[in-house]
């Protein structure tokens, strides 16, 4: 895990026992739990009377750091072995590394759905039903004998939004074509998979 | 053998049984090593029914002899098909237990690291290998509709797009930052970071991509601010020039006059983004502002008029005249009144002008005043001490010698003040001088200290990076080395198992030569025997025909079929004898057999083990009783 040169700095300040004692250190570890995790970041997190005597921007920096070094960790799945030779180069005592790891702990699993949400994922095709129809003539042309397909793909609903199903008319060609790709799509994948 | 052996045991080796390296052929194995052999199998084949199986021998009898019906039972389980006992275990014979490992080896699953065939370099190997092994897990689950699948992460929350926004970082210890930027950091205005983004999704996004930015950093700089910074450092000179330029086109588009209002078009074309474009094709704020000048230059010759109206005067069918009439005179009135404004405006500046000068003189004039008075003073002063001197030349030399007499006193005041000075300074310096030197020695040991300290950092960075560097290599090699062993077996297997295909296609041709030999033997004999048959059949007609007559050789005939039967009895008995032959030889090869299983030995050895248990039992009744 690597952790840039400002949440470094950051952390150091979070480790010198003369600027934060360790009340003021849990303190400030739960407030940067919370205000990742919760759905409106609380403004006056930073408030606590315990924390009054801290210079405010080496509160908001080290801030900063911890929820950088959080998410840092969320996103690596780190360990907890990790996380400690992590928290060790920033000069963590072993209590704190020890209050850290816990409380990591005790959020990891609200911290890896946080992380999951972000971004989004292609619907889920559940089912296709098609339909062959049989054009002979159109407005323009007198003869055409051509057959299309009335392809809809079933989208797997879920129960707060629903999506409405994908439909198309397609020739035996672009089908063949549909077809063809996710051939190649599957085998893609299988490929993947050998090595 | 020994490769057949060799190769097993290798097997054994990878099935996670301990067998010392210098053990090469089955013949070696002891009873302990034979349980760990099969007990390792079994942990691989049935890791649920091993469960309770040591691979070590227990000291007791009876608990050996447990052990060993377990694992008889487990191997008959497995589908083994000969008869196994304990004493199998206990008392391994070669034969048996080669059969038995075999059949256990067969069954063994495949080695997964032999399986890869392409050995791994590097980490994007690995991190393949990984996505791989993810995607294989993914298509081995089944489908489950939406409703029935467990609560799994990404239910809970509705997938956001990913969308970033920068953040207002302070930083402690920075020092280009002005202390008002410091300040205003530090204050209540900037919420804490994550309070900055309001949505959820969007504040831990922006966390990531800021430290990647920081741990990248990105040319621009490291975030959008900075760059904003850049953009407008760089934009800066560009609008003075603008401005510049759009005020000097003013100056000289209105000869001297200034008018209000026009500073501001002016300045607006100069912002737009057509300024440096020819006026023709100029905004309608142009437009408006070129009328204005054209019609105050025509000011001074003509009645003015509105700029609203210059384009109903472009148009020949103007409606009111009367409106028009009013307009032009409004306009006159402006014009004379901005005339009087530019007047007042000079006489204010002419007042300001002698205001200044006045001020200026006023100054000059109080600093020779200033001057004249300390000349006074010092005139003064000259003036009271000839006084003082006129008024003791009366009685001048009884004054004189008083006058002596104080400066005597004085001069000695003032040695005695230098000596004491002198006193007091000379420790005092000495003092200092210490003092500086101490400062000094200890300046230098703390320049010296921190370059140590200095240098010790460096030492313990380079360090932990060497170590995490050598961890990564570690892992690397670790992984590459999990693929390697198995392909050298591998090959080494191969070259084996071709030579024994070729030595026993050696084997084969010879057997099919030996067939064939035999086979024409056979077909020697078979002509012979024909040869024989038809002869004596010959020889049979031809002696019968004159037995009938010669009594000779009716005696003849006589022997002639005693000889044939005599030869056919005697090729019988070769024959038998080889049959026998053959058959001693069986029973010889199954004599070594059955001496190889050791049936005796071995028959002794569990009625001793028989003896050893029914003693332990009978110790343990007798614990029992004493109980």
């Amino acid at each position: 895990m690597e952790l840039s040169e400002y949440v470094q700095r950051g952390c150091q300040m979070l480790a010198d026992p003369g600027c934060f004692d360790l009340g003021a250190f849990a303190l400030l570890l739960r407030a940067a739990f919370r205000s990742l995790l919760e759905a409106r970041a609380d403004e006056a997190a930073l408030d606590h009377p315990d924390l009054k005597h801290i210079d405010p921007m080496v509160l908001k920096h080290s801030h900063a750091a911890l929820a950088t070094c959080i998410l840092e960790a969320g996103k690596q799945k780190a360990d907890k072995s990790t996380l400690s030779t992590c928290l060790e180069d920033c000069k963590f005592d072993r209590e704190r590394i020890e209050l850290f790891c816990t409380e990591y702990q005790k959020n990891k699993i609200s911290l890896e759905i946080l992380l999951g949400s972000i971004g989004r994922c292609p619907l889920l095709i559940t089912d296709v039903s098609w339909r062959l129809q049989y054009q002979i003539k159109t407005n323009q042309l007198h003869k055409l004998y051509r057959p299309s397909y009335l392809v809809t793909l079933n989208v797997e609903k879920e129960d707060s939004v629903s999506h409405p199903d994908i439909s198309f008319n397609c020739t035996m060609e672009q089908l063949q074509d549909l077809v063809g790709k996710l051939k190649d799509a599957a085998k893609s994948l299988e490929r993947a998979t050998q090595i | 053998m020994e490769e057949a052996d060799r190769i097993l045991i290798h097997s054994l080796r990878q099935a996670g049984s301990a067998i010392p390296e210098d053990v090469q052929s089955l013949r070696a194995f002891t009873a302990e090593l034979a349980v760990a052999a099969v007990v390792g199998c079994l942990q691989v084949l049935r890791p649920s029914l091993s469960s309770g199986l040591t691979p070590h021998l227990p000291p007791g009898m009876s608990a050996r002899f447990r052990l060993g019906m377990s694992l008889a039972q487990a191997c008959s389980d497995l589908g083994y098909p000969r008869e196994l006992g304990y004493q199998s275990f206990l008392y391994p014979s070669e034969p048996d237990l080669r059969q038995l490992l075999l059949f256990l080896a067969e069954r063994l699953p495949p080695d997964p690291a032999q399986e890869s065939t392409q050995p791994s370099v590097g980490e994007s190997a690995i991190l393949l290998q990984a996505i791989g092994a993810r995607v294989r897990e993914l298509l081995a689950e089944p489908w489950v509709p939406p409703a029935l699948r467990p609560q799994k992460h990404q239910d809970h929350v509705r997938p956001k797009a990913l969308h970033v926004q920068p953040f207002i970082l302070p930083n402690a210890k920075s020092l280009q930052d002005a202390s008002e930027v410091q300040e205003f950091q530090g204050g209540p205005l900037v919420a804490p970071a994550p309070a900055q983004i309001p949505c959820r999704a969007g504040r831990v996004a922006s966390f990531l991509e800021e430290h990647g930015a920081q741990l990248h950093e990105l040319p621009e700089g490291d975030s959008t601010r900075d760059a904003d910074k850049a953009h407008r450092r760089h934009l800066a000179p560009r609008l003075v020039e603008q401005l510049r330029q759009s005020w000097g086109q003013a100056v000289s588009s209105t000869s001297g006059v200034p008018a209000p209002g026009r500073d501001l078009g002016e300045l607006l074309c100069g912002w737009g983004p057509g300024s440096g474009e020819p006026r023709g094709k100029g905004s309608r704020f142009t437009h408006a502002e070129k009328f204005t000048f054209a019609q105050e230059e025509e000011a001074t010759h003509v009645p003015p008029l509105a700029p609203a109206e210059v384009p109903s005067l472009l148009s020949p069918l103007s409606p009111s005249h009367l409106e028009q009439e009013l307009r032009a005179g409004q306009e006159a009135e402006l014009a004379s009144l901005q005339d009087h404004l530019e007047l007042m405006g000079r006489s204010i500046k002419e007042a300001g002008a002698t205001v200044k000068r006045l001020t200026l003189s006023t100054g000059q004039v109080e600093a020779e005043a200033q001057q004249a008075w300390l000349s006074t003073t010092e005139r003064e002063q000259a003036r009271r001490l000839k006084r003082r001197a006129v008024d003791l030349l009366p009685d001048a030399p009884s004054n004189l010698a008083k006058l002596q007499v104080v400066v005597e006193a004085s001069a000695q005041r003032v040695i005695h003040l230098a000596s004491q000075w002198e006193r007091h300074r000379v420790p005092l310096l000495a003092e200092y001088r210490a003092l500086k030197k101490r400062r000094d020695q200890r300046e230098l040991e703390s320049s010296h200290k921190a370059a140590e300290l200095q240098v010790l950092q460096e030492c313990v960075c380079a360090a932990a990076a060497e170590a995490r560097r050598k961890e990564g290599l570690y892992k690397q090699l670790v992984a590459e080395l999990d693929t390697l062993p198995g392909d050298m077996a591998r090959s080494a297997y191969t070259h084996r198992i071709l030579e024994i295909v070729g030595s026993i296609r050696k084997q084969k041709e010879e057997i099919t030569k030996i067939l064939s030999d035999t086979k024409l033997l056979q077909k020697e004999i078979n002509a012979l025997t024909g040869k024989l048959d038809r002869t004596f059949a010959v020889t049979d007609e031809l002696v019968f025909k004159d037995a009938k007559k010669d009594d000779s050789v009716r005696k003849a005939y006589k022997y002639l079929a005693a000889l044939h039967e005599n030869c056919s009895q005697l090729i019988q008995t070769i024959e038998d004898t080889g049959t026998i032959l053959r058959e001693v030889r069986d029973l010889e090869e199954q004599i070594e057999t059955e001496t190889g299983k050791k049936t005796l030995s071995n028959l002794e050895k569990i009625l001793e083990d028989y003896r050893a248990v029914r003693q332990e039992n009978a110790g343990l009744l007798g614990r029992v009783h004493e109980a």
